[in-house]
Parts: C-alpha cells; sequence; structure tokens
C-alpha cells in the first residue's frame, strides 16, 4: 500500500515497497546511517518496507536539515537498491572473473573468451 | 559527459541483430561525485564520468545503442556492458583483474628491522622511542639480527628492501654494518636483489658514516616536518635544532649520496594543519621532487573519540590546500608531485597497481611488509609495533625464534588474513573506490577497536573517499589538472 514518506518527531520515514526495493539493499544503506543516526527496519504492512532514521544528536537537525536528510534518505536508497541489482545480476560474472584471474589457465578454456578487436588495433 | 578518449570502431561493430536495448551488466559500482556528476568503475579501476542519472538508465536497460551510440560505444568498449552474456574479452578483464592485482606474487618484500629503540630526540608524539644509554636492553642483539636476516631471506620475492629503523637507528650503527654484510653476502649467493635503508633524524649523521652507505648503496630516509618553527617543535631535541641538524644532514647526505638517494618524510601533527602552504615551500625550496602528505599518526591523537571526525575534516583542508600549493608549482613549470595523490593516480589512471602497503587489498601487512622489533618479536606493521609498547600485543604474530611458516602462516596471520581484503568488507564491498583504496586491519584495531572496522565512522575510510572523490572531479572540471595528474604518474623519477 503506497505510504507517503514523512518526518515524525525528529524521526525521518520512509516506505519502501518490497516488490521494488531488495532487503540486503536497505541495509546496506542504512549501514552507512549507523555512525550518526539510529535505524530501524521494519515492516508497514505486507508488502511495505518502513525505514527510519533518528540523528544520534537530535539538536543538529533543524526542521529544514531533516527536510534534506529526507531527500538524501530517499536517494540513497535508490543508489543502494541499483547497486544491489548490479550486484546480484553480475555475481557470477565476478566470480569467473577472478577465478580466471588466479587460476593460471585453469579457468581459460571454460566459459572461453575470444580476443576479438573492439578497441580498433587492427586496422 | 562520456570519455573523449574513446577508441571505438563504428557502429557497425555492434551487433545489430540484437534488439536496441539488450544488453548485459558486466560488474561495476558507481558513487555521486558532485550534484551533477556520478562516476562509474569497473572491477579492473576503469572510470567513466556521467551526468547524475546515467546509471539508473544503464541498469534499466534505457540504453540504447542507436541513439545513445557514444554512451553505449563508451560502456561496452571499457567493459561496462556487454552483448553477450559471457563477454567475449572475459580473459582480456581477467589479465587485467590479475595485472592489477600483481603485488600478490611475491609476497613480502619490506623487511623492517628495529635496530635501536635507543634515541636522543624526545618528540612528543612518539611513543616509541627510549632516551637510555642501555644497549643491552634497547638494541637488538647480533643473534637476533642474524635470525631475521635468515627469515627474510625466505620470502619468495626476488627483490628484498631491508630497512633499519629506531629508536634512532644511527646509534647502533655498528650492528647496521653487521646487518648489511651479512645480508649482501645471503642475496649474492641467492642471487636476489638486496635494497637497504636507514630511517634516520640526521642528527648523528657524519662523512663516515655516508661513506660506507655510498660503498654499500644503502639510502637515507629522513623525517622533516616543514619548516624549523614546525619541525623544532614537533621534534623536541635537548639543547639543539633538530631542523638544523636534520638540513645539515640532508645536504651532507646529498652532497655524498646523490639528491636521488636521500628522501623525506612528514609527519602531520596539529599544528601543522595551519601551514599547508609553507610545508609545501619547504619542500620545494629543499629541491626534492615532491612532498608525501602523510596523515596524522593515530597514536598522536585521540582517533578513537569523537573528535577524530572533525580532526579528519581538519586533515582533508589541509591535505587539499597543500595540493593545490603543490599543483602551482606545476602550472609555472615545475615538476613537483604531492605522493599520496600520485598513489591514488596510479591505480586511478594506469593498468597497475602500487607496492605501497597502507593501500592495498590483501592488505599490505604480512604479503607486503614484516617488522622485526629489537626484542626479536616479530609484528605485521610498524603501526603493530607501536600498538605493542602500549601493551597490546594483538598483531605480534610470533618471535624471530619461531619459523617462517608458522610467523607468516599461523593461527595470527590466519585470523588477519579473513579480514585484510576490502572487496569483503561491509561497506567497502559496494564502494566504487573499492580497487583504488585497501583495507588496514591495524589502523581498524587502533582507531576502532576491531580490526573489521566500521567505515561510517573510519577516518581511514573518510580520508581516502573524500581524496579519490576529490581527485576525480579535479581532473573531471580542469584538463589542465587532468595534464599535469597524467604527467605525475607517466614519469618514474
Ligand atoms: S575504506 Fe571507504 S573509501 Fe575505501 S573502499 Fe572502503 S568504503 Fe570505499
Amino acid at each position: 500500500m503506497y505510504k507517503k514518506n514523512e518526518i515524525i518527531d525528529g524521526e525521518v520515514i520512509v516506505y519502501a515497497d518490497s516488490k521494488l526495493y531488495s532487503k540486503d539493499s536497505l541495509f546496506k544503506c542504512m549501514y552507512w546511517y549507523g555512525g550518526k543516526f539510529h535505524t530501524n527496519i521494519s515492516m508497514y504492512d505486507k508488502s511495505t518496507y518502513r525505514i527510519s532514521i533518528k540523528p544520534v544528536n537530535d539538536i543538529e537537525y533543524n526542521s529544514e536539515k531533516l527536510k534534506q536528510l529526507l531527500f538524501q534518505l530517499e536517494r540513497d536508497l535508490i543508489d543502494f537498491n541499483l547497486r544491489d541489482i548490479v550486484t546480484k545480476e553480475t555475481q557470477n560474472l565476478r566470480d569467473l572473473l577472478v577465478a580466471k584471474a588466479f587460476s593460471n589457465g585453469e579457468f581459460d578454456e571454460n566459459p572461453p573468451g575470444e580476443i576479438s578487436d573492439p578497441i580498433g588495433f587492427i586496422p | 559527459m562520456t570519455k573523449k578518449t574513446r577508441k571505438f570502431r563504428d557502429i557497425s561493430n555492434f551487433n545489430l541483430q540484437q534488439n536496441e536495448n539488450e544488453y548485459y551488466l558486466l560488474p561495476f559500482k558507481f558513487h555521486r561525485l558532485n550534484n551533477d556528476k556520478e562516476i562509474i568503475v569497473n572491477e579492473v579501476g576503469d572510470y567513466l564520468t556521467l551526468p547524475n542519472g546515467t546509471v539508473e538508465k544503464i541498469i534499466k536497460r534505457e540504453i540504447n545503442k542507436i541513439k545513445d551510440t557514444d554512451l553505449y560505444g563508451d560502456l561496452i568498449s571499457n567493459f561496462f556492458i556487454s552483448e553477450e552474456v559471457i563477454s567475449p574479452l572475459i580473459d582480456v578483464l581477467a589479465t587485467r583483474y590479475r595485472t592489477k592485482k600483481l603485488f600478490l606474487n611475491y609476497f613480502t618484500g619490506l623487511h623492517i628491522f628495529v635496530i635501536s629503540l635507543r634515541c636522543e630526540h624526545t618528540c612528543h608524539y612518539c611513543q616509541v622511542s627510549r632516551v637510555t644509554q642501555n644497549k643491552d636492553l634497547y638494541d637488538m642483539s647480533l643473534l637476533n639480527i642474524d635470525k631475521g636476516i635468515d627469515i627474510m631471506f625466505k620470502s619468495p620475492n626476488p627483490h628484498i628492501t631491508m630497512e633499519f629503523q629506531g629508536g634512532e637507528a644511527l646509534l647502533a650503527f655498528d650492528n647496521i654494518k653487521y646487518a648489511v654484510e651479512k645480508a649482501e653476502k645471503i642475496a649474492q649467493e641467492k642471487g636476489k636483489i638486496l635494497s637497504k635503508v636507514i630511517c634516520t633524524n640526521l642528527a648523528l649523521i657524519n662523512e663516515d658514516i655516508l661513506e660506507y652507505c655510498k660503498e654499500h648503496d644503502i639510502l637515507i630516509s629522513t623525517s622533516l616536518d616543514g619548516p624549523k618553527f614546525i619541525h623544532d617543535k614537533n621534534r623536541n631535541k635537548p639543547n639543539a635544532s633538530s631542523y638544523d641538524l636534520a638540513i645539515n644532514g640532508i645536504n651532507l647526505s646529498r652532497e655524498k649520496l646523490g639528491f636521488e638517494n636521500v628522501s623525506a618524510l612528514m609527519t602531520t601533527t596539529k599544528l601543522s594543519l595551519d601551514y599547508p602552504t609553507e610545508i609545501v615551500d619547504e619542500y620545494f625550496n629543499l629541491g626534492f621532487k615532491g612532498i608525501f602528505i602523510r596523515n596524522i599518526s593515530p597514536y598522536g591523537f585521540a582517533l578513537r573519540s569523537d573528535k577524530s571526525k572533525y580532526e579528519t575534516e581538519k586533515f582533508l583542508d589541509f591535505y587539499k590546500k597543500a595540493l593545490h600549493r603543490v599543483l602551482d608549482y606545476n602550472f609555472k613549470g615545475h615538476f613537483f608531485t604531492e605522493d599520496l595523490a600520485r598513489i591514488f593516480l596510479s591505480k586511478i589512471l594506469t593498468p597497475f597497481n602500487v607496492g605501497f602497503v597502507d593501500l592495498q587489498s590483501p592488505a599490505g601487512l604480512i604479503n607486503g611488509v614484516i617488522v622485526f622489533n629489537y626484542d626479536g618479536s616479530v609484528y605485521a606493521t610498524d603501526e603493530s609495533r607501536m600498538l605493542a609498547e602500549q601493551k597490546d600485543y594483538t598483531f605480534k604474530l610470533g618471535t624471530l625464534d619461531d619459523d617462517y611458516d608458522d610467523l607468516f602462516f599461523g593461527e595470527k596471520s590466519q585470523e588477519i588474513t579473513e579480514i585484510w581484503a576490502n572487496e569483503g568488507l561491509n561497506g567497502c564491498s559496494e564502494c566504487a573506490f573499492q580497487q583504488y583504496c585497501g583495507a588496514d586491519p591495524v589502523h581498524n584495531y587502533a582507531t576502532q577497536g576491531n580490526m573489521y572496522g566500521h567505515r561510517p565512522t573510519s577516518d581511514f575510510c573518510q580520508k581516502n573517499m573524500e581524496i579519490i572523490r576529490y581527485l576525480l572531479e579535479l581532473m573531471e572540471n580542469n584538463e589542465d589538472i587532468k595534464k599535469i595528474f597524467q604527467g605525475w604518474v607517466k614519469v618514474r623519477s
């Protein structure tokens, strides 16, 4: 269910659709807020995450700063979700790359790369 | 704006049978450079700067090979996307990855011998040295020197560096001579290249010592914190000016050994933070080809406290001012580098990594450096033995009586190796600057109380992330600076 993001009593709260945001990305994002904020992730309803942060030192945060914080959190949640998509989509390839890099030839043919010339060395 | 230097064939090279938006992602990470630009970096450190919002389009498959030809070409040729599930260039990428991690091939190169803990200085931030005449207690014994050399030559690295540190290393010069001659003989027998360095404050340097250094190709590395009023304040020498002694020593050493065989390192203290320009000028006026703006030592500052963030911000401000002063000299036509930037820039702009132990992943400790302490104990790094002076033996790997495998591959080493690659650390694992940065478990422990570290409150992370971001932003906004930076990493002085 759609719920508008909000600021209540100095706490910045964002609601995220669990079909769009991965749980991993929420935790990875909250990790970076853990230095200065109390952080929390819970389920608002069956399909909506409730993510909240509250400054540890709330004297530093007036309403203008809290609004900026909300904006930043919304943006960071999107960024971490995008990062998570790339990480998951490319995980096998990264493993293969590292295996090939350190295998002393063992994985060179499997699966094979073909050295073509996309950067245009061959005239 | 996409990369201008893209070398890519024309559109006919793409698979035009494929749907216009059908491509596969290759592993990459991204970071917002500022409000307008974001940067994407692949697994081998190649990067592209793009207008904000582009990454989202790439991931959502909104980049169209016909409409966005340039960007599409850049993304393909720089290994960010591929038209096939497994890029046909995977082997090229793997070779480049291996090149970036080449330092792993050689294992430990730098062997630090803490030849004496005695010192004639009483620097306020130094918690290590001892003002004492007691050689038996605070000098490395000949027996321990023998054992250290024995272990050193077990390293598979064909290029071994033996570095003598103190206290003040020259107080035990006879022992240095003994160690040098013994090591030279073995190096010749084993066909290894041996470099020798003495780290000294130069107060005790004289012609005889330098004659010996010249005969044995020993390099001199000294400390210079800036102009006299900073250096003397930082480095207290009873009844003398440490600065005057250092400058005389530098001049004499250069005369005897040649300019290039004498280097200097600065330590940043609270006092230094107000004088970035003066410090850079001092190095330039003394004829050095560069300066290494080093981080504030975690031992002189309360980095475990809340003050650390503030100190790091002040350091970053100091660093940027110093960097711009260095750039001013370059704009006037001089080749003069800032060496921390140079390390990052080598990783950003070249296919290679740099053998700098504080910025490697896997970390440089054990892998790149090992410390043999004056009393026969063996530590993972120089910071580790400083912790030990505060009675914290967390990074003591053993003693010179232990055998090689136990020291280098024993339980303690294994414990450290579990967290020594930033690729697997919280925060770092998704950081775009992972390939340019490193892991430092000892620093994490010293400043945060555990080896794993907490990136959001880490001064190591805060400092590296901002300096890397800043260097990239400078290059993006100013072509002249980019050319200067490219020159720094091209020329090997
Ligand atoms: S320490 Fe910080 S800057 Fe370095 S890789 Fe980790 S997260 Fe990135």
